[in-house]
């Protein structure tokens, strides 16, 4: 199943080739613009006393990775869904749910860790960093099971609703919450104490201070990693449960 | 012959109203099974059921002896289900949703090569394959679903209105290749063309409300259900007391005046003789017999009352 998944994702690029790599080269000067600057100007340096946009580089990509997985996901699971369009038809083949759940996630994945690179040369070009290759693996791992979260939660989104309207405004909500409340553009200190606790308790946010916490002191977290890779699994089982449900097979 | 198909008590329900009720039926491997009914009969819903789209509220499905529900994965090799709506990705060409078909089904490439240039021969798209569904007549996509639904070479074929928005060359090619693919494949499938499925059948099932209500080859059904002739005598004056008389024969079945036509019904086409005789010294302008069909056969059932 993976393969024809992958050839479909490759076919579907290969058929706009030329406005899919401009908007992925596009993306990152865009964050960089948009957020990176600005955000310079205003909070100069982190809280561990390094350069804005040094310390906002792993942000950033984290953000691009989420932004350039949602219309892979809301395309297969929304748009192709409400308009009765492939998704049916991949529904019969022979392959169980989980199975379209997960492999749909690893090309998705697949996809938007490749458009993270990009991004990554990207800035590597213009912003001054102190390059460490073991933290940047290690950022791409806490990048894959950020991306198998916010994908399953993008998947549960698609699926549960039948409103462009509703799917629109939930999603721009999510936007929102994903720029500012996972800590990629603003630490979590900025934010009132009792707010801080709560975004803190989001696994969503964990990757990304499991990869927080290593670039500080060298530590994993072990406890929280065992927490994401449970919850990747049962959140993976539960959308194709609700696919299930949503198609009545 | 052996069933590729078997329904036992098969229900569906959406909400509280019953769209499918305990239907029981099996369909012989290699046959051409046609399904009709009126809008709303549950045709389509049936298809859905049989292809493993939808499942049923209760009841079991067998295909080729395997429950559909405990073997689903097995089932689903067999089944190549071509849906009434256009579902082909709009971004991908036509060849492009075939082959990704083809992947999910584990179809090597030099079979897929050799099911496409076939299929596509027969149904005379060939020049349309690399361009996008999005951009390509919603009869040519349906040819184009025909093939997907083919190309893992499944036992049953199931057809949701395989020649909707066609051309009369496309249904002409499509009816060609389902002929031929008859007895090697199972084939069901529905159809709002009567012409289509007069011309088309092992078998027709008609559907009313959620039942089957008729079951059998054409033939059958109007031997055993209105082996009628439909008659039409035009006078120059039909009035009322030649009606009574005319309408007075006990052979004459639903007899009708409209205008100066007297309409009727018989089993024999001596009826007709017994009309002329006692008509005979009246002025007739027009005769005309007809052997009825199945639209004649499907009206008498849905008007709600029988010819008789």
């Amino acid at each position: 199943m993976i393969k024809s998944l992958i050839f479909r994702r490759f076919w579907l690029w290969k058929n706009r080739l030329v406005p899919s790599i401009f908007l992925f080269f596009l993306l990152p000067f865009f964050c960089f613009t948009m957020i990176s600057l600005p955000l310079k100007n205003i909070i100069g340096l982190s809280l561990a006393g390094d350069s804005y946009d040094v310390w906002n580089f792993h942000g950033l990509i984290f953000l691009i990775g989420s932004i350039s997985l949602f219309p892979i996901i809301y395309r297969d699971f929304f748009d192709l869904r409400i308009h009765k369009k492939v998704l049916i038809n991949i529904t019969l083949s022979p392959h169980s749910k989980l199975k379209l759940i997960l492999n749909s996630l690893i090309i998705s994945i697949m996809e938007s860790v490749l458009v993270s690179i990009i991004s990554c040369l990207v800035f590597i070009s213009f912003i001054p960093l102190n390059f460490d290759y073991i933290k940047l693996i290690f950022m791409f791992i806490c990048l894959v099971m950020y991306l198998f979260i916010i994908g399953n939660l993008y998947i549960t989104i698609s699926l549960i609703m039948d409103s462009l309207f509703l799917v629109t405004v939930v999603n721009t909500m999510l936007m929102i919450y994903i720029i500012f409340g996972i800590g990629f553009v603003i630490e979590f200190p900025f934010f009132p104490q009792g707010i801080e606790q709560f975004l803190k308790l989001i696994p969503i946010s964990f990757p990304f201070q499991i990869f927080q916490q290593y670039k500080s002191n060298g530590l994993i977290d072990f406890s929280m990693l065992s927490i994401i890779i449970i919850l990747i699994y049962l959140w993976s089982l539960l959308n194709s449960k609700l696919l299930k449900f949503r198609l009545q097979q | 012959m052996e069933a590729s198909i078997t329904l036992k008590k098969v229900g569906k329900l959406i909400g509280d109203k019953t769209i499918l009720a305990g239907l029981s039926f099996g369909v012989e491997r290699g046959s051409l099974v046609a399904i009709v009914g009126m809008n709303d009969s549950g045709k389509s819903i049936l298809l859905k059921l049989l292809s493993g789209y939808e499942n049923p509220n209760y009841g079991q499905v067998f295909i080729h002896g395997l429950d559909m529900h405990k073997r689903r994965n097995e089932t689903r090799k067999i089944i190549g289900y071509v849906p009434h709506e256009n579902d082909l990705d709009p971004w991908l060409t036509l060849e492009q949703n075939i082959r990704f078909n083809a992947n999910l089904f584990s179809v090597s490439e030099k079979k897929i090569k050799q099911r496409l240039n076939d299929y596509s021969t027969a149904l005379n798209i060939k020049p349309y394959l690399n361009e996008f569904a999005l951009k390509v007549s919603n009869g040519i996509q349906k040819k184009a679903m025909l093939i997907r639904g083919l190309i893992h070479n499944p036992g049953i074929l199931i057809l949701d209105e395989p020649t909707g928005y066609m051309d009369a060359e496309s249904i002409r090619l499509t009816w060609d290749l389902l002929k031929k693919l008859k007895g090697e494949k199972s084939i069901i499938y529905v159809s709002n063309s009567l012409t289509e499925i007069e011309q088309a059948h092992d078998r027709i099932l008609v559907f009313h409300e959620g039942r089957i209500i008729m079951d059998g080859h054409l033939d059958m059904l109007l031997k055993s259900t209105i082996n009628y002739h439909q008659f039409q005598v035009e006078f120059e004056h039909l009035e009322d007391e030649l009606y009574k008389k005319l309408k007075s024969i006990p052979t004459v079945v639903s007899p009708k005046k409209i205008d100066n036509i007297f309409h009727f019904y018989g089993r024999t086409r001596t009826v007709f003789f017994d009309v002329i005789k006692l008509a005979s010294d009246k002025m007739m302008i027009d005769l005309n017999v007809k052997k009825l069909n199945l639209k004649d056969l499907l009206d008498s059932e849905f008007s709600g009352k029988s010819l008789e």
